[in-house]
């Protein structure tokens, strides 16, 4: 399983990365959605992107909207790790296309079990 | 203004959490420091030497902003804590990224503790803050590692129309 990590801050990029890590996945990582979608459109490819809200460039609910536009991609799930904790900003990514959402800060615990909801990490198993 | 959920209790269990999950991966490293709320007193940051400072905005039903503030040595603590690379000389670019993530993830949290749909700007770093019109209205005096550390909340609830 290959993650496409979508944040601004390295730190974040790094933590989210580390946890997918030891889940299993190969990560790459971009700064904000255009850089995202430039790699996409490379042809790098992912079966999964967490993806930050707020970021330059290109926030990462616009991101959500162009992936869910674009056919080729509609395979990768979608999951956006933010700090936006508000129901009425969950409702908005879910309706924008995103399959899960992971509010920060969270646990090694909380991604897991997000992953598992989504079929992308086998039940149970805990590494 | 009504900024009843943002209090102490409220705003110190955000802190805590945040420490716990993204810095020490335990809780019970971030304390208050003496009596912990002080907001009356010399305002955010007072009596810490040499700060550091990083925020974020908030801006719709609430204007105002959230700002973690600790001594440069400390910083540079949190930010080693964080990246988890022991002694390793942490840049600016580090202090910049990995201190204001900090904000971000206390702001956010703080953010979603106000009624209304706010949205939040992306998190600064520096040796002061801009000047605000938002009133302070809480100070938590806390201690990170024993080191003082403080975070502070301004608001302003917006009138109707947008304006104050």
């Amino acid at each position: 399983m290959r993650a496409l990590v979508i944040d601004d801050s390295r730190v974040m990029r790094r933590i989210v990365a580390g946890n997918l890590h030891t889940l299993g996945f190969e990560t790459f990582e971009a700064a904000d959605g255009q850089e995202a979608l430039d790699l996409l459109a490379a042809g790098e490819q992912a079966d999964l992107a967490c993806v930050d809200w707020n970021m330059p460039v290109m926030d990462g609910l616009t991101f959500v909207t162009k992936v869910r536009a674009d056919p080729e991609l509609r395979g990768m799930t979608l999951m956006m790790v933010t700090t936006e904790s508000e129901q009425s900003q969950i409702v908005r990514a879910l309706a924008a296309g995103a399959h899960e959402y992971l509010i920060k800060p969270f646990t090694p615990d909380a991604i897991r079990e997000k992953l598992e909801w989504l079929g992308l990490v086998p039940v149970g198993e805990h590494v | 203004m009504t900024t009843a959920t943002v209090d102490f209790a409220s705003v110190f269990e955000i802190a805590q959490v945040v420490f716990a999950a993204m810095v020490d991966g335990d809780e019970g490293l971030l304390v208050p420091r003496d009596d912990g709320d002080d907001s009356d007193d010399d305002g955010a940051g007072a009596g810490i030497a040499d700060p550091v400072m990083s925020w974020v905005e908030v801006h719709g039903p609430y204007s105002g902003r959230t700002a973690v503030i600790t001594g440069a040595e400390t910083a540079h603590a949190l930010v080693r804590a964080l990246l988890g690379d022991g002694d390793a000389p942490v840049t600016d670019a580090d202090l910049v990224d990995a201190f204001g993530e900090i904000a971000n993830v206390v702001g956010g949290n703080v953010k979603a503790l106000l009624p209304g749909q706010g949205t939040l700007g992306l998190p600064k770093v520096a040796t002061s803050l801009p000047p605000t019109a938002d009133p302070l209205v809480l100070t938590l005096r806390l201690a990170w590692r024993g080191e003082p550390l403080d975070i502070a909340v301004w608001l302003t609830q917006e009138e109707e129309g947008g304006n104050r």
